[in-house]
């Protein structure tokens, strides 16, 4: 493992680093394969990973979870990300924009109520932000949510939600006040098991299949008052707050495959053996693979720069914003790479490179794009 | 009830090294350590997971892990044996434990236990990943007066005896020993060491861990292998070049098979 | 030079092969002029063929212990008739077989007689007053050479390390060893011997194709068993294959004993990075499949072919059976 002047990884860190590791070349590799084709969830891996304590890794101890901080939690997103970046996606929306909303702004009853199951695998979250109409402007959603009693009634359309299909405990944004953007907008704890709620469309996508992306229709939805996290008009602040967190595990997401794809090129290239030679020891192969290392090195180092503040309790958006775009332009052009290295077998589906490619592609798009995350940058160096 | 069980470990460097990688000593006539990777030795985490198995069955007690090592060397197997369940370490700090041989190893590890004031049964890998002696567990049961199983797979407890299975050349034996008992673990489907839980990481901290220095144990006879000298310990000079054959599967195979019958071994 | 004793196993009812091994390292370990080779035969039943045997690959006396507790497996039986046979012929130097019952009783014998102890060696010879011994350390990756001064000493060896000798026409001295063995009294007793069958075992065959983690799982053995059987071999694994499930735990080679010397062995997605290693050293000719280049296998190896062994064991058995008109 790196250690750098700043970071050095504790026993705990190394002890948690092997054991995922170990976890995912056992449980998650020999699979990941076999799931991309047939797109199927990996209801036994998502066991496993509960029973070790990965679902909710930052989750309190009194709350059943392993009591984490960032950096155990980036180091473990990356060990998964590298075995099935489609498993891990399942996995960072449980932790980071399900079980950390409901942490930070969820009532005791609410926390109690949900995040023991969440953590030890009873139930799984889903993230329910974007809307057709509302994407990278997030702010500008319009589901509605109003007060009738005792139950807010909730209505409208969500797309592109990770485990929708599977998840019983969703995040749920809609607008609860008159304000344009984010102050009228609120935070709820929708179950799937309220009325009102259900499952649309399921996409088929190009990468992460064994991740579902649903589709998720609310119609008078009857969602319990106390089940409101923070207060009414804080929803800008938690989404956003969230999608902090979120991007950490993203970032860690894509260094993960950024890995698999070196790994696996390097591999391939040591044994590939073209004009009576292995063609890593072609220096036009040996400058991509050296390329790779380099940002794979840099994408780390930000991503444990992030998870450094955010335990510290300081500032972090400028850094994970960083960190996420960093690490996904790094994965996606070292997927791009790996499968150039392999040549003819980068293309064809025997191989592994194929699937980093269309993988590391969402790492650009989803909890921010590259272009969102530049605005983020931007706005935290370009201040007047 | 249950035995009272004591696994012994001992770290040695991670045998899936390259072989680059691999180097000896011609001083102490052992093998490079520092700087490198270390890991338990393969088969007492088969050990260790068998004995964490009878604890779930309620068959032991308490399990403790027992090694002889550099105590600052050991820290990491202690937690990582503590994260995966073990109860409690002994850990017998002695700098020359890396160069000791099986004879010297075993006689401590005797010793040991007795000052820990025995044990119902004590397992360890059958063969160390270094240097493969196979001796530790049946020089420890001499020491300790117990009966001894070797290359078992799988252990049951009760009744003041243990039934084991013991991986021989000539197939499985069931056999019945007596307590207290030493048994060396081979790896099988059923002994797949166990990954920590990432609390139980974090709650392995808490653990006791008893550190006693070597001289501790007092004049231990046996701990010098006298009359035994390692003489030089070298890697063999490579006498087979290895003739790399190219080409697509159908080439390679009409290249190989030309070279076999040329041998006369096809 | 020294007197020698080599526990000769018969506890199955039939005399080992490592027991005529023995003989034959034995006997150039005492060389000539000395004062000879004697055998402790080990058998739960008199079994004179085995003593004439013995008699005629070397043994100048040949003690015979023949009690019903001296059966398969039961390791704390022979330690109490190695105990009474040392007493009887005062060796300088004891030698068993490293198989299931030698791995047990060398150590704990060594023990009881305040023995120097080297288990699994490979060589013996003497050098002055010195008995050296050479076995593997480290998975196989390197050779220690042990000097042993102190006497008696007891040395296990690992199977097929010396050749059986010719016989000749000598004959030894045969005599019943009587030794008092209590069955209630045993450490550990074998309850059950579930043996293992094979159609050709894997220590003797001369051909073994041997698989690895590099196979990925229990299907791609089915590849490397088609190239056996065209082969007329044997299939074996390295260690991660067994412990996954892949393939029984029979398979094994490089652990329990299971030394091969074939003509032929062909390691497929075999990293050769250890104590696989150490069991297969001796085969004649190696092949190594693997598609990491780097793979220390390569080291091994007299031919080696990289690339995915999903394209080439198919294609190596294709043409085998081409070959053979099958």
């Amino acid at each position: 493992m790196t250690e750098t002047v700043e970071f050095q990884l504790s026993e705990e860190h190394r002890l948690i680093q092997g054991t995922v590791r170990e976890f995912a070349s056992r449980e998650i590799l020999p699979r990941a394969a076999a799931l991309d084709r047939s797109s199927e969830f990996p209801a036994e891996i998502i066991r496993s990973a509960a029973a070790l304590g990965l679902m909710g890794m930052m989750v309190p101890e009194e709350y059943g979870g392993a009591g984490q901080d960032s950096m155990a939690y980036v180091i473990a997103q990356e060990e998964l990300a590298r075995a099935s970046a489609g498993v891990q996606a399942i996995i960072t929306v449980n932790n980071s924009l399900t079980c950390e909303p409901i942490l930070r702004w969820g009532s005791d009853d609410l926390k109690r109520r949900y995040l023991p199951a969440l953590a030890d695998g009873r139930s799984l979250g889903c993230y329910c932000l974007t809307e057709p109409g509302a994407g990278s402007d997030a702010m500008s959603l319009a589901a509605t949510a109003h007060l009738d009693g005792d139950v807010w009634i909730l209505n409208g359309t969500k797309i592109f939600v990770t485990s929708g299909v599977e998840a019983d405990v969703c995040i749920v944004y809609a607008r609860t006040g008159p304000e344009p953007g984010a102050r009228g907008i609120s935070a709820f704890v929708v179950e799937k098991a309220f009325p009102g709620i259900r499952v649309g469309k399921v996409e088929h996508k190009l990468g992460i299949l064994c991740s579902s992306t649903a589709e998720i229709v609310l119609e008078d939805c009857r969602v319990p008052r106390g089940n409101l996290l923070g207060e009414p008009g804080q929803g800008g602040r938690i989404a956003l707050a969230t999608l902090d967190g979120g991007r950490l595990g993203i970032a860690a997401q894509a260094a993960g495959i950024a890995r698999a794809a070196l790994e696996d090129a390097l591999a391939y290239a040591k044994g590939r053996r073209q004009f009576g030679r292995a063609i890593a020891e072609f220096e036009a192969v040996q400058w991509y693979l050296a390329d790779m290392a380099t940002r794979l090195e840099a994408s780390r180092l930000l991503i444990y720069r992030a998870a450094y503040l955010r335990d510290q309790g300081r500032p972090y958006t400028k850094e994970v914003a960083m960190a996420k775009l960093f690490a996904s332009e790094t994965a996606m052009w070292a997927a791009h790479k790996a499968v150039q290295i392999h040549g003819g077998y980068g293309y064809v589906k025997e191989y592994n490179v194929e699937r980093y490619f269309r993988d590391a592609k969402i790492t650009e798009i989803y909890e921010g794009t590259s272009e969102i995350q530049r605005l983020v940058i931007a706005r935290h160096t370009v201040r007047p | 009830m249950g035995v009272n069980v004591v696994v012994c470990l001992k770290q040695v460097v991670d045998p899936e090294l390259p072989a680059q990688e691999f180097a000896v000593d011609p001083h102490s006539r052992r093998q490079v350590r520092t700087g490198k990777a270390l890991v338990i030795s393969t088969y007492d985490e088969n050990a260790l997971e068998v004995a964490l198995q009878l604890k779930d069955k309620g068959a032991a007690s308490g399990v403790t892990v027992l090694t002889v090592a550099p105590a600052a060397e050991a820290k990491d197997a202690v937690r990582l044996a503590l994260a995966m369940g073990a109860d409690r370490a002994v850990v017998v700090d002695d700098p020359r434990a890396p160069a000791l041989l099986g004879v010297e190893k075993a006689a401590l590890l005797g010793a040991a236990l007795r000052r820990m004031g025995g044990a119902d049964l004590v397992l360890t890998g059958c063969e160390s990943a270094d240097w493969v002696e196979r001796v530790v567990a049946p020089l420890l049961a001499e020491a300790i007066r117990a009966s001894c199983v070797t290359f078992v797979s799988r252990v049951e407890a009760g009744g003041g005896f243990v039934t084991v299975k013991r991986l021989a050349d000539d197939g499985v034996h069931t056999v019945e020993a007596r307590l207290p008992a030493v048994i060396s673990i081979t790896s099988d489907e059923s002994n797949r060491p166990r990954l920590p839980k990432i609390r139980d990481i974090m709650q392995a901290g808490k653990k006791p861990v008893e550190t006693v220095p070597a001289p501790a144990l007092g004049d231990v006879p046996g701990a010098m292998a006298d009359g035994v000298e390692v003489r030089e310990v070298a890697i063999p000079a490579r006498t087979t070049t290895c003739e790399v054959l190219e080409g697509e599967p159908a080439e390679q195979a009409d290249a190989l098979i030309q070279r076999l019958r040329a041998l006369k071994v096809v | 030079m020294p007197r020698i004793l080599v526990i000769a196993n018969a506890l199955d009812g039939t005399l080992a092969r490592s027991a005529l091994e023995l003989l034959g390292g034995a006997t150039a370990l005492a060389g000539a002029g000395g004062e000879g080779v004697d055998a402790l035969l080990l058998a739960p039943r008199p079994l004179e063929d085995a003593a004439a045997a013995l008699g005629r690959h070397g043994a100048k006396r040949v003690f015979h212990a023949a009690h019903p507790a001296l059966s398969t497996g039961q390791t704390d039986a022979a330690l109490v008739a190695a105990a009474a046979a040392a007493a009887r012929a005062e060796p300088e130097v004891i030698v068993a077989a490293a198989d299931t019952v030698g791995r047990e009783l060398a150590p704990r014998l060594a023990f009881r007689l305040r023995a120097a102890l080297v288990t699994e060696a490979m060589e013996l010879r003497m050098d002055g007053g010195a008995l050296i011994a050479r076995r593997q350390v480290y998975g196989g990756r390197a050779m220690a050479t042990l000097a042993v001064t102190k006497r008696p000493a007891v040395i296990s060896v690992k199977p097929r390390s010396f050749d059986v000798p010719e016989p000749s026409a000598a004959s030894g001295t045969v005599e019943r060893l009587a030794v008092e063995i209590d069955a209630q009294a045993l450490g550990a007793v074998v309850r059950d011997v579930a043996a293992e069958t094979a159609e050709v075992g894997l220590e003797e065959a001369q051909v073994v194709v041997g698989g690895g983690r590099g196979i990925g799982g229990a299907d791609g053995f089915t590849l490397l068993q088609a190239l056996a059987e065209a082969l007329g071999g044997a299939v074996g694994s390295s260690r991660p294959p067994a412990d996954e499930g892949w393939v029984p735990i029979s398979w094994q080679i490089g652990q329990t004993g299971k030394t091969i010397r074939p003509n032929l062995y062909i390691a497929v997605g075999i990293s050769g990075a250890a104590q696989h290693v150490a069991g297969v050293s001796g085969a004649r000719t190696i092949v190594a499949i693997n598609r990491d280049n780097q793979a220390p296998i390569f080291s091994l190896a007299h031919f080696g072919l990289v690339g995915d062994y999903r394209h080439i064991v198919p294609a190596l058995t294709a043409k085998i059976k081409e070959l053979k008109g099958t």
